[in-house]
């Protein structure tokens, strides 16, 4: 029989984790869909359940030298409300799923969760933020970018709680969210993308950019981003089809029930030179 | 097995089920509260809609856990309200119901954004509401309808 | 006009919105037990044994040996088995139901039993035809001799799935009287008990439907009940308790049936003065495992296959193919909306190709009341068309903007379709078959009680049928009502079906009204029955598909407008405007209300809601895949009804059901056109397709 446990401090949390291999459920949105069993009857989890929405401590958003800081427990109607959030992540958040489910479901909750589709850790990786791990034996900061792996799949040791994400203040002047769902609301991904760059005295100064739903986790690499700062426009714009050859290398998308492979790559990579072209054309 | 204690349609309530059932299925299997609809089963469709503090969230994706100490309240709690019948009149006056299986969510959905919207614009009627799925009215109606309950509660909310 | 413009407070609305309505998954009988289906995991194949599980102390197995009658679903054509029994067609076909109290364990009993099949080679393309149609008009060797050069296009729809909002429910018990009561979620309640008195061997009188609140249907749930009604019955009569089988959404989307797929050719013989001489069409339907009712679909897509135009020869002809997949079967339009998309696109591409504005093209042949139907017989009322496209027109500003958007970039297009849809049964079966009844009782209180089998799933008949008669009888609204069929207590008026409610049953309303009012006295108990007779004009050979398809036709017309986003392909539909004849309107609101849900739910068939299918088993099996338009996908639609009062019908009214559906997907799959300046020969028009055709092209 399985343990289920309701934590209301991350004490309690922390303790239970210590020595139990739980699943960490705060809205349960993703996990209540993965999990379930016919109606009328408590899914099937087959190892022990930790749940977490009720730790208060857990539930501030506020900012320091740091950078902007979300607790694990904030739910998702809460940070795309709340003015100290980054706004690409506020615009990303507006397009997630349903308000119904933006009551309750969570930033944590989604990078938790690691699906492929997922619009959150685009931006989580984008951004630089960090996953704040805590555990009786410490705290851990991980990139958010390394933090997920694969599918489904995330760097968490079995004692440790996700307890907030940090978003390091970036500068920039120009940014792009830009979400290709099945259908204008409530829908899931077949190909997102987050992108920002700064441009003074006709350079660009920063860029940095991430795909989401076209590989097995966020696509971004700085690498290549470094190759795009320093460029005049003109060169940006001389060099576009290079460079976006180059981005295309780095996803990978796939046939499923939602879309296929060609289309996600030729989207992915339109939204792509529609961000070159923004660059180029908005500081004109 | 822990009670779970929360307030359901203005009643304190404690329920000694396992904390990871669905929530729509305590509303209506064990409260008989079946009012809620289980549509899809995984948070698309909206008919299983409830106000959690005065949110609307989807019932079948929230574990019973989650709900203690929150207030829940489900369309037998809400139609006891002024605040419904200003929506069931408006609703009724464009026809914003026919098959009649996802009204009790739209209304709770409703609800959850004239509470903090009192006076929404049509582009927010729809994206609140767009985690309500119907397949008869072709929504039309229903933004009309809030749109009337909008200016004919005002004050209410 | 009072009664045309106003509408009454829906009967059933208080009930629904105060959430207090019951469907069927809301009821719960004391020692109720439940069902969960044990279906075929392979396309082809024969059982060579079922090893069941060791089954619990009040668990029961129910598979075809528990069949007392006869294996069939009664449907049209009775070939689909209530449960497999030697031979499996497709995934997901019923073998057998595990039948106990609690739906975990017989979930686990479902994955623990082992059917071991001989399988064979499935087939999925349309490639066994079993069943075929074909007609001619005129004389088309003429056509084909005197033609200077032919233009030829193949049309493509996909699946189409109801999504209606509650999935499909039934349950079952032995009631009082000794009698299988059924009551579920359903559109026909004596399809069911003719269904299940066949299943049981028993006579019809020993079974009674009753319909609960059902949370729409949209053809749905016209046939499927009969086969989960059998299948319950089947198990009451060995268990002797009541047992309830409700889908989860997963099962009801994987294995219920849905819109036919097809692909239809159009070929037309074009003459020296640029003349359509007559058009050669050949029309493909997949009609999965089992036939069922798809012959009458068939019939329904070659009847509409000229749409709303009339040509002098004609050569039409048309199969559907046997596959190994889920049957399809009804859905709101019933074969009309493949082939009217396919019209409605080739005229369209016609006039573009002869270098001729469209809409001339359409006017030149549009049908005029005295001319020859498609079927060679006549359209015998006045056909208000011209009238409803300028009020379209001029509600759209459409000539201003076809222009407009015609300009390269503009990534805007607006698109028109003009139509038709037969109301009722097909040609005089409503006569010949069907001989619909109704029966109204008043009370020594002299309310009266309104009854007909006609089920409500949303679309308003208990409002609308009980106002036919209070406005014959020129009494309040109020004084009539009309409560849910029940075969016990309604007479068959036959089915909830082919846009014949309002201007069949509600005509017999009408008339019955009338019959009442002539004898009414007040302070008695009153009863009339009336049975159908229809307009004697109406002569129809099902063999050789002449004569008058239809006792009459709704016409309509839909523009629509969208936008296009050439980064993500993606489709915005911005604006739509809709004309109608349907005769005169019973109640406005509901009218609207139909007007909005079909248009919808056809411009989603156009450009939305693909269901793909891998080795015959669906692939959007969720409304998280499943793609139905959602309250930011609905474009604000504008809706104008011109009067024209039909004979035969009740006030003038004629059906609407499906008419507002079956013009969305051409009229936007035109608008996608002009905004993508390319050719759109398949429906739904995705982000996917688009991409396809735009980079097919440029290639």
């Amino acid at each position: 029989m399985v343990e289920k446990k309701i934590a209301y401090t991350k004490k309690e949390a922390l303790d239970f984790l210590a020595n139990h291999d739980a699943y960490i459920i705060a809205g349960g949105s993703d996990m209540m869909v993965i999990k379930k069993n016919v109606a009328g009857y408590a899914p099937l989890f087959d190892k022990d359940v930790l749940y977490v929405s009720h730790i208060k401590e857990l539930a501030n958003i506020y900012e320091d030298k740091d950078g902007v800081h979300i607790g694990a427990t904030a739910t998702m109607h809460e940070i795309e409300h709340h003015k100290l959030c980054p706004s690409l992540l506020r615009k990303a958040i507006s397009e997630v799923a349903s308000t119904n489910i933006r009551h309750f479901c969570t930033l944590a909750g989604n990078i938790g969760n690691a699906s492929p589709a997922g619009d959150t850790i685009v931006i989580d990786a984008l951004l630089d933020a960090k996953v704040k791990l805590e555990s009786v034996d410490g705290v851990r900061l991980v990139d958010a970018k390394d933090f997920v792996l694969g599918v489904r799949k995330i760097y968490r040791h079995p004692n440790e709680l996700i307890t907030e994400l940090i978003f390091p203040k970036i500068e920039y002047t120009g940014e792009l969210w830009f979400k290709v769902g099945s259908r204008r609301a409530d829908s899931i991904s077949k190909v997102c993308f987050a992108g920002y760059y700064e441009v003074k005295k006709n350079v660009v100064t920063k860029f940095a950019c991430c795909f989401g739903a076209v590989a097995i986790r966020p696509a971004r690499s700085k690498e290549l981003e470094a190759k795009v700062v320093g460029l005049s426009l003109e060169e940006l714009k001389a060099k576009q089809p290079q460079i976006a050859g180059d981005f295309a290398q780095i996803i990978a998308p796939i046939d499923d029930q939602r879309s296929n492979k060609e289309y996600r790559q030729t989207v992915a990579m339109n939204i792509f030179n529609k961000f070159i072209d923004d660059i180029v054309g908005g500081a004109k | 097995m822990t009670s779970i204690k929360f307030r359901l349609n203005g009643k304190d309530v404690a329920v000694d089920l396992d904390p990871s059932m669905r929530l729509i299925d305590v509303l209506r299997d064990h409260f008989s509260l079946k009012g809620v609809k289980e549509g899809c089963g995984e948070g698309s469709c909206g008919a299983c809609v409830v106000l959690m503090d005065g949110y609307s969230v989807n019932s079948c994706l929230l574990p019973l856990a989650n709900v203690e100490g929150h207030e829940i309240v489900t369309i037998e709690g809400f139609k006891e309200t002024k605040q419904f019948d200003v929506l069931q009149k408006a609703f009724a006056e464009v026809g914003g119901s026919q098959c009649g299986f996802c009204s009790p969510g739209m209304i709770i959905a409703a609800q959850s954004l004239l509470s903090h919207n009192p006076h929404p614009t049509e582009e927010e009627i729809k994206a609140h509401m767009s985690g309500n799925l119907c397949r008869c009215t072709g929504y039309q109606a229903i933004v009309q309808a809030v749109e009337i309950a909008s200016k004919k509660g005002a004050g209410l909310w | 006009m009072e009664f045309y413009k106003s509408s009454t407070p829906k009967i059933d609305f208080p009930e629904k919105i105060r959430g207090e309505a019951k469907f069927t998954d809301d009821f719960v009988l004391p020692g109720m037990l439940y069902a969960q289906t044990v279906r075929s995991t392979i396309a082809k194949g024969k059982i060579k044994e079922i090893k069941l599980p060791e089954l619990p102390e009040g668990y029961y197995w129910i598979s075809a040996k528990d069949i007392p009658g006869e294996n069939v679903v009664n449907i049209i054509f009775s070939d689909w088995p209530i449960f497999a029994d030697k031979e499996v067609n497709y995934v997901g076909e019923p073998i057998g139901l595990f039948v106990g109290e609690n739906k975990e364990v017989l979930h686990k009993l479902c994955q623990q039993i082992s059917v071991i099949y001989e399988e064979e080679k499935p087939v999925f393309d349309l490639v066994n035809s079993y069943i075929h149609k074909e007609f001619t008009k005129g004389d088309f060797s003429k056509a084909e001799k005197n033609a200077v050069k032919t233009i030829k296009e193949t049309y493509e729809t996909g699946y189409q799935e109801q999504a209606y909002i509650e999935p499909q429910g039934i349950l079952c018990y032995i009631d009082e009287d000794d009698k299988f009561y059924l009551t579920g979620s359903m559109q026909c309640p004596f399809y069911i008990r003719k269904a299940v008195a066949r299943a049981l061997g028993i006579a019809p009188e020993k079974v009674r439907v009753k319909q609960p609140a059902v949370g729409g249907a949209f053809g749905g749930k016209e046939h499927y009940p009969s086969l989960t009604g059998s299948q319950l019955a089947v198990a009451v009569n060995k268990i002797h308790r009541p047992v309830k089988m409700c889908f989860e959404r997963f099962e009801d989307m994987a294995y219920t049936t849905k819109r036919h797929p097809s692909v239809s050719t159009y070929e037309a013989f074009i003459g020296k003065n640029n003349e359509i001489l007559g058009l050669r069409i050949r029309v493909k339907l997949n009609g999965g495992a089992y036939k069922g009712c798809s012959g009458v679909v068939l019939s329904r897509a070659l009847i509409a296959s000229c749409n709303a135009y009339v040509f002098e020869n004609l050569d039409v002809a048309g199969d559907v193919y046997c596959t190994n997949t889920v049957p399809t079967a009804a859905f709101r339009g019933f074969g009309a909306p493949q082939t009217i998309f396919a019209m409605e696109m080739f005229i369209h591409h016609v006039a573009k190709e002869l270098g001729v504005d469209p809409l001339q093209l359409r006017m030149k042949y549009l049908a005029k009341q005295g001319d020859i139907t498609t079927n060679s017989g006549e359209f015998h009322d006045p056909i208000v068309l011209p009238q409803l496209l300028d009020k379209a027109m001029e509600m759209s500003d459409y000539k201003r903007k076809v222009v407009e958007y015609a300009k390269p970039g503009s990534n805007k297009g607006i698109g028109m379709s003009l139509f038709l849809h037969g109301c009722g049964f097909t040609g005089s079966g409503e006569s010949t078959i069907i001989n619909g009844k109704v029966k109204l009782i008043k009370d020594e209180n002299d309310h009266v009680h309104v009854y007909a089998s006609s089920a409500d799933f949303g679309q308003g008949n208990r409002t609308t049928l009980a106002r036919i008669v209070s406005n014959t009888l020129g009494l309040p609204a109020e004084q009539c009502t009309m409560e849910a069929a029940d075969t016990d207590h309604t007479p068959d008026s036959g089915p909830t079906a082919a846009s014949r409610t309002i201007i069949i049953v509600g005509f017999l309303m009408e008339k019955a009204a009338k019959q009442l009012k002539k004898i009414w006295k007040s302070g008695v108990r009153q009863e009339h029955i009336e049975s159908y007779v229809g307009p004697s004009y109406i002569h129809w050979d099902e063999d050789t598909m002449q004569g008058d398809a239809y006792p009459s036709y709704s016409w309509g017309v839909n523009i629509v407008e969208v936008s296009f986003d050439p980064v993500s392909y993606q489709i915005k539909v911005d604006h739509c405007w809709s004309t109608y004849d349907v005769g005169r309107v019973v109640d406005e609101r509901i009218a609207v209300g139909q007007a909005d849900g079909g248009l919808l739910q056809g411009l989603g068939y156009g450009y939305l809601e693909h269901m793909g299918i891998k080795d015959g088993k669906f692939r959007n099996r969720s409304l998280s895949d499943y793609i139905i338009p959602t309250f930011e996908d609905a474009p604000p639609m504008e809706t104008a009804f011109i009067d024209n009062p039909f004979i035969y019908g009740a006030n003038g009214a004629k059906g609407m059901g499906e008419l507002t559906l079956v013009g969305g997907a051409p009229a936007i799959a035109l608008a996608i056109e002009q905004a993508i300046g390319h050719k759109v020969n398949k429906i739904p028009a995705t982000p996917e397709y688009i991409m396809e055709v735009i980079n097919h092209d440029k290639h």
